[in-house]
């Protein structure tokens, strides 16, 4: 799968709102660079099915996958939106 | 102020107790986040980038004093000390918690406020002239008839799923300063030819990704009928409005498709098979309802005062304020104050908790209890006895909301935009600061004169963009933001949509790209007193287009530091 992009799962928490990323061991972090990161479709389907899983269990939201780069092995953020939202404030 | 009678007040305690249980089901998995979801956005609950963000209805604007406090309180106990005022003139808190948002809707309804139908398909929250009721130029006041239409909207089982949104604005000033030209219905008050009370309708008119300036449907209505002839307008929207495309779906498409002239007639149609006494207002009902907005008993008192003269003399700053933020009442001896939410640098429309409950104090002080917002996101004591003035100013000097650039070309009005919307496409708040950085300086803003700038960070034109006399579009350029400028916007009784200049610039670019345009406007001008756009229209965009895009624009790196810093 040459043109798989390096993926992240994130999602909001239903009672607060917050902005996670879906870490080692389905564990729901705040830290970005602290997602698993998913380097093929099956891969990235076992993160999606683990999102899923946390949304009927009413832990989060709004669970979608993004394309990140990778950096001395951790993924960084690479819209604007995206960098936005793993501030976990505006940037003004 | 109209006040809730016992149903209104019922109303809004079981809807807060409705949506306690309605959030417990949802956290307890008895409903999936796709059966609460239109629960929680018809109590004003939007799920943003950070969390969920709470908009609460103000009322065609006007509050008293002790409901500023009660959103100060929220400010503090449920959000991070602020709140975020919005073009709708109702206020939105940013930092909101699931768990706690059947509280905060308790704790409004403690004070008669909600947050009912300031999301979802339905009639929203009807804006009007911030000056109602205390403007010189006032035919009559038009807060009667928003309180009117509140009630008529509200819950109205018809009108409750319509195909989009609908927004409804009244003026009854000669001048309209509610910008009723850009609402799916804009109601002008007007006399009729034996100087009887009336209404003129406009329909269609709206902004997003489609601006239209509103048709004319009626010139003249009278005004006992106003609500079987809102119905009727809103049903043959309800009927014939588009369902199947989101973007094709407000009333400005149904009108630009029939043309004005078939709409009107089905309108007039469907207006003459309605049961009218059913719908129109009985006399006595709207004098129950006009009670509530009787004028206040003010003295008549010399329209000069010689402390005021003195400090003008003395103080700059308060020279300035009182030229650009301070208006005449309609009873000699008193002003209207303007509380300019747009100190250069600081978030348009945001106010901390301690703020608001300055204004608050002010308004019990000096003021009669009474507040407006403004759909430009400032906020305004609307009865002030001229011996106070100075009063109130100090007191707005002490809590940071002096700043005497009401109207201004820093007075710019700024969406959320990408730090806070799910929907935006960019940055506004940042862009907003570079620019009000650099005209910050007070005379330079008051040379300009008046001019309305407008940001808004995407198509959907919350920052009211198209209206803007210099409209600023935040757009996403292959995963960078740009910005597209259009110029001659006006939401006035000259109503106009602006007109793109040209290619977007990069937020860098973009503060330098405004300062060569308000330097070419400076250039062309033929008198100070010929506005920004009084010159647009007459020079036409060709100067400024040359002026932009014929020099490469020099750079500023504002926006470059604010992305670091996250």
């Amino acid at each position: 799968m040459p043109n798989f992009k390096p993926s992240i799962v994130t999602a909001n928490l239903l009672r607060s709102g917050d902005v996670v990323y879906l870490g080692a061991n389905e564990r729901w972090v705040r830290e970005l660079e602290s997602a698993l990161v998913a380097h093929n479709e099956n891969e990235l389907a076992k993160l999606e099915e683990a999102g899923k899983r946390a949304q009927n269990d009413q832990l989060v939201i709004d669970v979608y996958a993004m394309d990140v780069d990778v950096k001395s092995g951790k993924p960084k953020a690479r819209s604007v939106r995206e960098i936005i939202r793993a501030a976990h404030g505006p940037s003004v | 102020m109209y006040r809730y009678d016992e149903f209104d007040q019922a109303f809004v305690e079981e809807r807060w107790k409705q949506f306690r249980g309605q959030v417990e089901r949802r956290l307890k998995g008895e409903i999936t986040e796709d059966q609460f979801k239109p629960l929680r956005l018809q109590n004003g609950l939007y799920l943003q980038l950070h969390a969920y963000m709470l908009r609460i209805a103000i009322p065609y604007g006007v509050l008293q004093a002790r409901h500023l406090r009660k959103l100060a309180e929220i400010a503090r106990r449920f959000d991070r000390g602020f709140g975020h005022f919005t073009t709708r003139q109702n206020i939105q808190f940013n930092w909101i918690k699931l768990e706690q948002a059947p509280d905060i809707l308790n704790e409004l309804a403690s004070v008669g406020m909600h947050a009912i139908q300031t999301s979802g398909n339905c009639i929203r929250n009807t804006t009007c002239d911030p000056y109602a009721g205390v403007a010189i130029d006032e035919i009559e006041d038009p807060r009667v008839w928003c309180e009117i239409i509140r009630q008529w909207s509200t819950i109205h089982p018809e009108f409750l799923f319509l195909p989009r949104k609908f927004k409804i604005a009244i003026t009854g000033a000669a001048e309209d300063r509610a910008a009723i030209l850009f609402h799916d219905i804009g109601i002008r008050i007007v006399k009729g030819d034996k100087n009887e009370t009336g209404f003129a309708v406009y329909v269609g008119g709206g902004q997003g990704r489609t601006p239209v300036v509103g048709s004319r449907i009626r010139a003249f209505l009278k005004k006992e009928q106003l609500l079987s002839y809102l119905e009727a307008i809103v049903r043959v929207y309800n009927l014939h409005g588009r369902r199947d495309n989101i973007y094709k779906a407000r009333i400005k498409i149904l009108v630009m498709a029939l043309g004005i002239e078939e709409f009107t007639a089905q309108v007039e149609e469907e207006w003459q098979k309605l049961d009218k006494p059913s719908i129109d207002l009985p006399a006595t009902e709207y004098e129950r309802i006009a009670k509530y907005f009787e004028p206040l008993a003010l003295k008549p008192a010399p329209i000069s005062d010689e402390q005021v003269t003195k400090r003008r003399a003395s103080d700059p700053e308060f020279n300035s304020f009182t030229r650009n933020n301070v208006r005449a009442h309609k009873v000699p001896g008193h002003v209207s104050v303007a509380i300019a939410l747009k100190e250069p640098g600081k978030i348009p429309g945001d106010a901390s908790a301690d703020q608001m409950d300055a204004v608050a104090s002010l308004a019990e002080r000096y003021g009669h209890n009474e507040i407006r917002v403004t759909y430009s996101q400032n906020l305004v004591l609307p009865n002030i006895a001229l011996g106070d003035l100075l009063k109130v100013y100090d007191g707005l000097v002490a809590a940071g909301l002096a700043s005497a650039n009401f109207e201004l070309i820093t007075d710019i009005i700024a969406c959320p935009g990408l730090d806070y919307c799910n929907l935006a496409n960019a940055r506004a708040i940042p862009i907003a600061q570079d620019i009000a950085r650099r005209f910050s300086r007070l005379e330079k803003a008051e040379d300009i004169g008046h001019l309305r700038l407008n940001i808004s960070g995407c198509i959907n034109a919350c920052g009211h963009h198209h209206a803007g006399n210099i409209g600023i579009l935040g757009v996403d350029k292959k995963g960078t933001e740009h910005y597209q400028i259009t110029l001659g916007g006006s939401p006035g009784d000259d109503a106009s949509v602006g007109s793109i200049l040209g290619p977007s610039f990069p937020a860098e670019e973009l503060p330098q790209a405004i300062e060569t345009i308000v330097e070419t406007y400076l250039g062309l001008r033929e008198n100070p007193k010929e506005t920004f756009l009084s010159t647009y229209r007459r020079v036409g965009k060709e100067p400024f287009k040359r002026a932009i895009y014929d020099n490469e624009p020099s750079n500023s790196n504002g926006m470059s530091d604010a992305l670091e810093k996250v």
